[in-house]
C-alpha cells in the first residue's frame, strides 16, 4: 500500500511536469504540439551528452538540456506556426513531421541504440520495502519545484497573467495591448524548457533512446484531454490521476496492462465530458 | 459529374502506365511501387476521411490493424479461406470505423485528433496482451498466406486494387455527396442549416474510409505474409500515411497517390546516394519544406503551374 503511494507519487510528479509545457502551449496557441516529445528527446541527449559524454557537472548539463529547450521552442514558433499562421491543421502537421525529422536526426547523431543514464544523485533509500532511486526523489521534488514556481510565474507576474488573457481571449487580450506574439513565444520557450526537463528525468527513470518521444507525448496528451485546457491545478490532479492509475494497474493487474487503462480514461472522458474535468467550456 | 475528355484521357494513361510498368522496371523496384499501392490505398482512404470532412484522424493504423488482424486471426488460427476472411475484415474494419465515429460525434478538431492517438496505442497495447494465442502477442504472426507469387503478380494485384479504389472513390467524390464531405470540413453548422444530416454524413464517411482500410490492409497482410504490432501501430506509420496524403494533396483523391508515389520513390531513390540513418533526415526535410511551401500540395503546386503555362499560351 505505501509502496504503491510512494511510487504513485514519484512518477505523478514525473507525469505533471512532462503534461505542463504540452498543456501551456495547448491552452494558449491552441496547438496540438505533436512535437512535444521531442523536446524531452533532445533534452535527455543533450544532458547526456553534455555531463556523461563531456563529463561537466550534472545541473549545468540539466542547464544546458532547458537552454536547448528553449531554443528549440523559439524556432519551432518562429519557423512553423507564425509562417503557417496558426492554422491548425497545418501546423500540427508540420510539428508531426518535424517531430520525426528530429529523431531521424538524433539517430544520426547519437546511432540506433539506447543509452542508459547515470542516476543524477546516485544510491537509493529503502522506506517500508520499497527501494527510492535518489535519482527519482530528486526528479519529482524537482518537477514539484519547477510547477510550483510555474503556477507563482501565471499567477503573480504580468507576462503570466498577459498569458492567462491570451488564453482566454486573444481578441480581447489583443484590444488590452498586449503582444500576442510575444506571449506566444514566451511560453514556446517556457514550454521548451519544461519538456527538456521532463525529457533529462524521464530517460534517467527509463532509458534513452530515439523513439522516446512518443510515449510522453502519449501522457501528455491524456493529461491534457482528461484535465481540460487552461488549468494549472487540474494538469496536476490529472497527471496524478494517470500516475497512480499506472501504478495501481501494473501492481495489481498486470504491468503489461499499464496503458491500457489511461487509453481507456482518455476515451471516456472525451465522450462523456469533452472539455474535461476541470476545462473550461469551450469546443 | 463534370467529365471532361482529359479525365478519361488522363485516367487511361495511367492505368495503361500502371499496366506497362513490370515491363519497363526491375524486381526491386517493383516490390518498392508494391509499396507504394498500398500506401496510396491507405491514404485514399485518410483522404475520405480527414482530407475531406477536417476529422484529422492519427489513427488510421488502427483501422488498417482491424483489418490486417481479423483476416490474419481468420486464416492462421482458423483456417478459413482468404476469400471469405477478407470480405470478413472489411466489415469488421468497417465496424472499427463506427467506434471511432463515436467520439467524433461529440469532439472536433485536435481533440478528435488527440482521440485517434490513443485509439490507436491502446489497440497496440491490447493486442499484445489481450489473447496471445490468437494474435501472436508481441512477436505476430508469420507465415500467413499470400495470395500471389512473385513480384509482377503482386504489382498487378495490388496495381488493380490501387486504381479501383482511386477510381470509384474519385468518381464518388464528384457526386453531391463528396461536396456535402467537403462541406463539413469548412463548415459543419451550415451544412446542419442546409437541411442535411451532418451525423449521417460523417457516418458514410467514416465507413468508407474504414472499409477502404480494412480491405487495404486485409491485402496488405496477405501480400506481407507476416504481421507484428510494432510494425503496424506505430506514429510513424501513421505520419506516412498522412504526409503522403497531404503532400499529394488532401481531399482529392489523386493527390494522396501521388504522395505516395513521390514519398516512395523519394525514400527509394535517396538510398544509392545516402544509404545510412541521413536518408530518413532528408526524406523527412523535403516532406517538411514542400508541405510548409503549400499545405495544400503537389496536386495544387501542378495545377497552378497548368495554370500559369495556360495563361501564358
Amino acid at each position: 500500500m505505501i509502496q504503491i503511494l510512494i511510487q504513485g507519487l514519484l512518477l505523478s510528479g514525473l507525469y505533471a511536469l512532462l503534461a505542463m509545457g504540452f498543456t501551456l502551449i495547448f491552452s494558449i496557441g491552441r496547438v496540438l504540439n505533436l512535437a512535444y516529445g521531442s523536446y524531452l528527446l533532445i533534452g535527455g541527449y543533450v544532458y547526456f551528452q553534455f555531463s556523461q559524454v563531456m563529463g561537466l557537472p550534472k545541473l549545468a548539463g540539466v542547464a544546458l538540456a532547458a537552454l536547448m529547450g528553449v531554443v528549440m521552442g523559439i524556432a519551432k514558433f518562429r519557423l512553423i506556426v507564425k509562417p503557417l499562421k496558426g492554422e491548425h491543421v497545418p501546423v500540427e502537421i508540420s510539428l508531426l513531421i518535424l517531430a520525426v525529422v528530429l529523431q531521424a536526426a538524433v539517430v544520426l547523431v547519437f546511432g540506433d541504440s539506447s543509452k542508459i543514464l547515470l542516476p543524477i544523485i546516485p544510491g537509493v533509500k529503502w522506506l517500508a520495502g520499497t527501494a527510492i532511486p535518489y535519482s527519482n526523489l530528486f526528479a519529482a521534488v524537482a518537477s514539484w519545484l519547477i510547477l510550483i514556481g510555474l503556477y507563482v510565474f501565471v499567477r503573480t507576474t504580468h507576462t503570466g497573467r498577459a498569458m492567462q488573457a491570451v488564453s482566454m481571449d486573444p481578441k480581447g487580450a489583443a484590444i488590452s495591448g498586449i503582444d500576442s506574439d510575444r506571449i506566444n513565444m514566451i511560453t514556446w520557450a517556457i514550454s521548451g524548457a519544461l519538456g527538456a526537463v521532463a525529457g533529462v528525468f524521464f530517460a534517467s527513470y527509463t532509458q534513452l533512446y530515439p523513439g522516446m518521444w512518443v510515449g510522453p507525448l502519449i501522457i501528455a496528451v491524456a493529461v491534457v484531454i482528461v484535465g481540460g485546457i487552461g488549468s494549472i491545478i487540474g494538469t496536476l490532479i490529472v497527471a496524478h490521476i494517470v500516475g497512480f492509475m499506472e501504478v495501481i494497474v501494473s501492481a495489481w493487474i498486470a504491468p503489461e496492462l499499464r496503458g491500457v487503462f489511461t487509453m481507456l480514461l482518455i476515451i471516456v472522458v472525451l465522450v462523456a465530458r469533452p472539455r474535461g474535468l476541470f476545462g473550461r467550456e469551450e469546443l | 459529374m463534370g467529365l471532361r475528355w482529359y479525365h478519361f484521357a488522363l485516367w487511361g494513361a495511367f492505368i495503361v502506365g500502371l499496366a506497362l510498368l513490370p515491363e519497363l522496371v526491375s524486381k526491386g523496384t517493383l516490390r518498392t511501387i508494391i509499396f507504394a499501392n498500398y500506401l496510396a490505398i491507405f491514404a485514399i482512404s485518410w483522404d475520405v476521411l480527414s482530407g475531406r470532412t477536417g476529422y484529422i484522424s492519427f489513427g488510421h493504423p488502427f483501422l488498417i490493424g482491424i483489418g490486417a488482424y481479423t483476416t490474419a486471426i481468420l486464416t492462421k488460427r482458423f483456417d478459413v479461406p482468404v476469400e471469405i476472411s477478407i470480405p470478413v475484415a472489411v466489415v469488421v474494419t468497417m465496424i472499427g470505423g463506427l467506434i471511432v465515429l463515436l467520439p467524433a460525434l461529440r469532439v472536433r478538431g485536435s481533440y478528435f485528433a488527440m482521440i485517434t492517438l490513443a485509439f490507436m496505442e491502446l489497440m497496440y497495447q491490447l493486442v499484445q496482451v489481450i489473447r496471445p494465442d490468437l494474435t501472436g502477442g508481441t512477436r505476430g504472426m508469420s507465415g500467413l498466406p499470400t495470395l500471389t507469387r512473385g513480384a509482377v503478380n503482386g504489382f498487378y494485384l495490388s496495381a488493380f486494387l490501387m486504381v479501383s479504389v482511386a477510381l470509384s472513390m474519385w468518381l464518388l467524390m464528384r457526386t453531391r455527396l463528396g461536396t456535402a464531405l467537403s462541406a463539413i470540413g469548412m463548415n459543419e453548422e451550415s451544412v446542419r442549416g442546409s437541411g442535411l444530416s451532418a451525423t449521417k454524413l460523417k457516418m458514410v464517411a467514416f465507413l468508407l474510409s474504414a472499409a477502404i482500410a480494412g480491405l487495404g490492409g486485409a491485402f496488405y497482410v496477405h501480400y506481407l505474409g507476416t504481421i507484428a504490432p510494432r510494425a503496424l501501430f506505430e506514429i510513424n506509420f501513421a505520419f506516412t500515411i498522412i504526409v503522403a496524403a497531404l503532400i499529394g494533396g488532401a481531399s482529392t483523391i489523386v493527390g494522396p497517390v501521388i504522395g505516395a508515389f513521390f514519398l516512395t520513390l523519394l525514400l527509394e531513390y535517396l538510398r544509392p546516394v545516402l544509404p545510412g540513418a541521413e536518408r530518413y533526415l532528408i526524406y523527412g526535410g523535403v516532406a517538411l519544406l514542400l508541405y510548409m511551401y503549400q499545405p495544400r500540395g503537389i496536386y495544387e503546386i501542378i495545377q497552378q503551374g497548368l495554370a500559369r503555362v495556360r495563361r501564358s499560351s
